[in-house]
């Protein structure tokens, strides 16, 4: 049985897990600052682009060195780094010259280098069929064959890319919120621009090994954009990043690891196993799908609270608006003219008796004097923005009902305030109605 | 002394088509400048390419006698406040700070020093009490205010603002108005690109009409008259852009 703690110490299966924990690592920093200079699918594109280079590196690699086996990887790596910068280079000269957009170059690019990969691995296929293994290998990646030479290269990587950030963290943000401003002011960009690249080419490059091609660019994104959502801090949006990558990279490689085993030890005829790379990108969404919907603020879960509790304030102070205006009324006339589903009205008109906004006497709804005092505030906002419109603004007088509807709801104390002072406290409204004074019940009206 | 900001027989083009077609004048220091013509005239990419942002296809310009790379340092630039993602993670202070990495290079951390520097930029547009707001929560004539305070630090002797006053309350523009007087009283010069033709009398010394060609260049009380104006703002112009794109089509092969 595997412990734990294996996973970080056994000679077999400590290379797979810091290997994956490590390059995640560097690729969730890189991807905060692809991700923020809204150039996600440059990542895409370069991890694609590296393709052709790599297998062709292996060709050369098996034609002159067919005995050394082992050392194969030094050829993917020099070969995809040569390939995804020319790539680089092809999209640069097809925005600068050829004035095609950024995404079409991006995608033709990556469709034309992938293209090309695909071919040639399938060329190789025919001349050195021992060799195609570790061309497939790079698609979808292999984690479980890293050794402890890995582990000391993405170490290093992991190092150089948090270093990097952290002596270079102002200007680099300066750059990315306000590129004119950074080449205005003197802060050298064009050095930033190139660092910043070199590094997610590095990362990249690696992430190869154990996510593959084709996956590679969502181990990037993924965790930046789980990030994002939780935090407005920079320096937080990195950390966050860095630990979700550093999750993704563990979690990913374990439950390959243990998934595996469970299915072979299940004694069903196929073995079936689950792939180190696309786990790790599976953990790494997952990350990115829970945070966008249910982070603090910014997920759509907490959105959409937000939406029904603006929704629920809106139907109460409409419907002590209704009662303000004919005095009372009775369960059957509200049901009417507020086609709510029942259980929700009868649940608002019990908590609004519970606020202290009414009573019920006799089956009727009446306002006690603070829920008048909260109608009347909410009239006045509904008649001076009515007034504001025609009057500033020129609207027709029958116009002015329906927005005037939506904003009694919104407009702040601060924004009635200047209704006021614009409008110097007017008394009446375009249709010839009162408009409450501010603390009119307190006032003794 | 030197000319505060100089072109000469300067040509920038968008691809095929100019933005600025044949520009010369020269303005002395310690000025407020306004940079007037319709939209689409080219008052950006002016600039733009006296900061070295845009590449013109020849001519030369200058800032304070020099080319802006050596200038950099005394040089404050507003960019257009839509130009950036307001969106993006950082708070107003952390903006204004933004004034001072040009001097503190590559590996620079902000001292002691420009920190306080950067609290009294916000103090000054009135802003203290917004220093660790995230920026999306301001207003856009906070933001505009940020802005200035950022120009604020660079400590420059040439401000150069893009639309300093689009979508700004009146308090702020007369807030910002003030402050770069006073930059103007220490013998600093002040370029805003302007679109609000009725206070050119009141805020500016000299004027600079634009629309693709130069229409005009001197003190305010020289140039701002009608018939300038209508030869920026009129439909005089239109002629010369459908030539100008009938050029442009025929040498690229489309027609």
């Amino acid at each position: 049985m595997i412990s734990f703690w294996d996973f970080f110490t056994d000679p077999v299966l400590r290379a797979p897990t810091w290997g994956c924990i490590l390059m995640c690592f560097a690729s969730s920093l890189m991807g905060v600052l692809i991700f923020l200079r809204k150039r996600s699918l440059l990542a895409e594109t370069l991890s694609h682009a590296t393709y052709p280079g790599a297998v062709i590196g292996v060709f050369l690699f098996a034609f002159l060195f067919p005995a050394h086996e082992e050392w194969t990887f030094l050829a993917v790596l020099g070969g995809a780094f040569i390939s995804s910068l020319l790539g680089l280079k092809a999209i640069e000269w097809m925005e600068e010259k050829g004035k095609a957009r950024s995404d079409a170059a991006l995608c033709f690019v990556l469709a034309v280098f992938f293209g090309i990969g695909i071919v040639a691995a399938s060329a190789m296929q025919a001349s050195f069929p021992v060799w195609q293994k570790q061309v497939q290998m790079l698609l979808f990646g292999q984690a479980a064959t890293m050794t402890d030479i890995h582990i000391l290269i993405y170490g290093c990587l992991a190092f150089a890319a948090a270093f990097f950030l952290f002596l270079t963290f102002r200007p680099l943000q300066s750059t990315l919120f306000d590129r004119d401003f950074a080449l205005s002011a003197g802060i050298p960009v064009s050095i930033l621009d190139r660092i910043v690249f070199w590094l997610l080419l590095i990362s990249l490059i690696v992430g190869i090994r154990s996510v593959g091609v084709v996956l590679m660019s969502g181990m990037v994104i993924a965790p930046a954009v789980a990030a994002r959502q939780f935090s407005n801090r920079l320096q937080t949006i990195f950390g966050l990043s860095a630990l979700f990558g550093v999750l993704s990279g563990f979690l990913g490689n374990y439950l390959s690891v243990m998934g595996s085993l469970a299915l072979s030890q299940s004694g069903e005829k196929i073995s079936l196993s689950l792939p180190t790379g696309p786990m790790i990108v599976l953990v790494g969404t997952s990350f990115a799908i829970l945070s966008l919907l249910f982070a603090p603020k910014r997920g759509l879960a907490f959105r959409i609270g937000r939406i029904l509790a603006f929704r629920f304030r809106c139907l109460q102070e409409n419907l002590l608006k209704g009662i303000w205006k004919k005095g009372a009324l009775s369960f059957p006339q509200i049901k009417e003219s507020y086609p709510v589903f029942l259980p929700v009205l009868s649940w608002i008109l019990f908590r609004m008796r519970q606020e202290g906004w009414m009573q019920k006497k006799k089956g009727l709804y009446e306002l006690t004097r603070d829920g008048k005092q909260k109608a009347a505030s909410i009239i006045r906002l509904h008649r001076l923005w009515e007034l504001y419109l025609t009057e500033s603004l020129g609207f027709q007088v029958e116009k002015v009902h329906r927005t005037a509807e939506e904003m009694e709801h919104i407009l702040t104390p601060e924004i009635e305030e200047r209704l006021t002072r614009l409008l110097s406290n007017p008394k009446q409204d375009p249709h010839q109605q009162p408009i409450p004074e501010r603390y009119e019940s307190l006032l003794g009206n | 002394m030197n000319f505060s900001f100089e072109a000469d027989a300067l040509n920038v083009n968008y691809g095929k088509i100019p933005i600025l077609w044949d520009i010369t004048f020269q303005i002395p220091q310690g000025q407020m400048v306004g940079i007037l013509g319709p939209n689409g005239a080219g008052k950006s990419t002016l600039l733009k390419a006296a900061l070295g942002l845009v590449k013109p296809l020849s001519g030369n310009i200058a800032l304070l006698g020099q080319a802006a790379s050596r200038a950099r340092k005394k040089i404050a630039y507003v960019p257009q406040r839509e130009s950036v993602d307001w969106d993006f993670p950082i708070t107003a202070l952390e903006v204004v700070l933004m004034g001072r990495y040009g001097r503190l290079g590559l590996f620079g951390r902000p001292r002691k020093a420009d920190k306080e520097a950067a609290g009294s930029a916000l103090e000054l547009v009135g802003m203290s009490a917004y220093a660790d707001r995230q920026i999306s929560q301001l207003s856009g004539g906070q933001q505009q205010r940020l802005f200035i305070a950022r120009a604020l630090v660079q400590e420059a002797d040439l401000f150069l603002l893009d639309e300093p006053f689009a979508g700004v309350d009146l308090a702020t523009e007369k807030a910002i108005i003030e402050l770069l007087r006073r930059q103007k009283q220490q013998g600093k010069t002040v370029f805003i690109i302007h679109h609000d033709l009725p206070t050119v009398e009141e805020y500016f010394d000299w004027a600079v009409l634009l629309n693709t060609r130069l229409v005009a260049c001197g003190p305010v009380k020289e140039v701002f008259h009608r018939d300038n104006l209508m030869r920026a703002f009129g439909k005089g112009q239109l002629l010369f852009d459908e030539a100008a794109a009938l050029s442009a089509k025929s040498l690229s092969g489309i027609l």
